[in-house]
């Protein structure tokens, strides 16, 4: 029950941060990727099938709040919070510097893979790529890292 | 065998959302551009928070610009005096110009039709993956919001229609710079009519001009309302190119009119008598 009530909160941060976010900037929406932050937080702290299942939640969240295919949002992020866990249970990667580049790399091959479902079902995203969604796994991972460092700290003192 | 059962239960959940996805994905196949009643369920569970959201941090911004931020107040209500002012004249020789032609009966009944058509609506999200796509609004099916009305910014200038899904209180708008949607234009000057279509960047294009017709840069865009959508002569906006292609047609880019950075207030054109009024300029 407690790791529903946690998934269901961090799925609802993630969707009030965008929502704030969009209503400040609309580029600053864009910069930051909240959903997938939830999903290798998830993925990190749970493991793979925790990601995965955080993946398809938050995704098809994102895809029922935007034009296109339904589902190749909740595809990529199912994928990548598997991966992510899968990963994080083999290799440390907790330390600072590390979980920043763990989160660039996953937030990369998430937007890599959805480019590529994308491109497969329909032509049409390639075209409308923005130039700041390249910026988004940096910013994200900055973002995420400070996040994480700060949530680990907080469980620490509790402890 | 309940090792290797273990080994692979993962994989197998993994497989499972992996398939389940496909399924989505597939499904909507036949649908085309229709919403799956799955989808229709999460924007309808999560836009009610949205709008909530949205209200919250509007209070806030709220309190802060009634308590602390006076000192544009006062700026402001020159401006605006002077903005009603000019509108109340501009009604009145309006109102005058109607009564050579109309009986004031008739103009009044007609004045409150269009009020009611006009529905105030405010911006509380963006499309999730692309902001040049969608925006979601905060009036729904109780409010009389219906697939395909048409959407407006503050200045009256075109900047979607009503798509689904479509909440009890939350709808979604398809933008005119989405690259799927589409829009018939005529040009103000040349007449040339074609097809207006988004570039999912913020931008447009005017499909459809064959390559010996003229138009020119500057130009202004209206909807023709030959696509039975869109009411006739609403403002779209200006070609700012045009350059021949090596195709039958010419490539023919547009600004919109519409801000999207400005988009926090839009009109809703619900009803037959708002688009009569369109119809009848």
């Amino acid at each position: 029950m407690k790791y529903f009530v946690e998934s269901g909160l961090g799925i609802i941060t993630a969707f009030c941060l965008y929502t704030f976010f969009s209503k400040v900037s609309f580029s600053l929406s864009q910069l930051f990727n909240f959903f997938s932050l939830v999903v290798i937080y998830f993925a990190l702290t749970r493991g793979e099938i925790h990601g995965a299942f955080m993946g398809t939640v938050s995704g098809l969240i994102q895809d029922s709040f935007s034009l296109g295919v339904f589902g190749v949002s909740g595809l990529a992020k199912t994928i990548i919070g598997y991966i992510a866990g899968f990963i994080s249970h083999r290799i440390n990667v907790i330390p600072f510097i590390r979980n920043f580049f763990f989160i660039v790399i996953m937030i990369s091959g998430e937007t890599a893979l959805s480019i590529f479902l994308y491109n497969f079902i329909s032509s049409e995203y390639v075209s409308e790529i923005r130039p700041l969604i390249f910026f988004q796994p940096l910013s994200t991972a900055f973002l995420g890292s400070f996040i994480f460092l700060l949530l680990r700290k907080i469980k620490k003192s509790r402890s | 065998m309940s090792l290797f059962l273990k080994n692979k239960k993962k994989p197998a959940i993994l497989f499972f959302l992996i398939f389940f996805h496909l399924i989505l994905i597939s499904i909507q196949v036949p649908l085309g551009y229709e919403k799956n009643y799955f989808e229709k369920a999460i924007f309808s569970i999560f836009s009610p928070v949205q709008h909530g959201i949205t209200f919250f941090f509007q209070k806030i911004g709220n309190l802060w610009d009634s308590y602390f931020y006076l000192w544009e107040v006062q700026r402001q209500n020159k401006q605006w005096k002077e903005e009603i002012f000019l509108l109340r004249q501009e009604n009145m020789v309006l109102k005058k110009s109607l009564n050579k032609l109309e009986n004031s009966e008739n103009i009044q009944e007609f004045i409150s039709t269009i009020h009611n058509s006009f529905l105030i609506a405010q911006v509380i999200g963006v499309d999730a993956r692309n902001i040049n796509r969608s925006i979601n609004i905060d009036k729904g099916s109780l409010d009389g919001l219906e697939k395909d009305m048409i959407v407006l910014d503050k200045k009256g200038n075109l900047v979607g229609r009503i798509i689904e899904p479509i909440s009890l209180k939350e709808a979604r708008v398809q933008l005119i710079t989405d690259n799927n949607s589409g829009v018939s234009v005529i040009s103000e000057k040349t007449k040339a009519r074609g097809v207006l279509a988004g570039d999912g960047k913020g931008n447009c294009f005017l499909k459809y001009i064959i390559a010996t017709e003229q138009v020119d840069r500057g130009e202004e865009l209206l909807t023709s309302g030959f696509d039975r959508i869109f009411p006739s002569e609403i403002k779209v906006g200006t070609i700012v190119s045009v350059k021949p292609n090596v195709s039958l047609f010419q490539d023919i880019k547009v600004k919109p009119h519409f801000e999207f950075s400005h988009l926090d207030l839009v009109v809703v054109i619900s009803g037959d008598s708002g688009i009569s009024f369109f119809k009848g300029k």
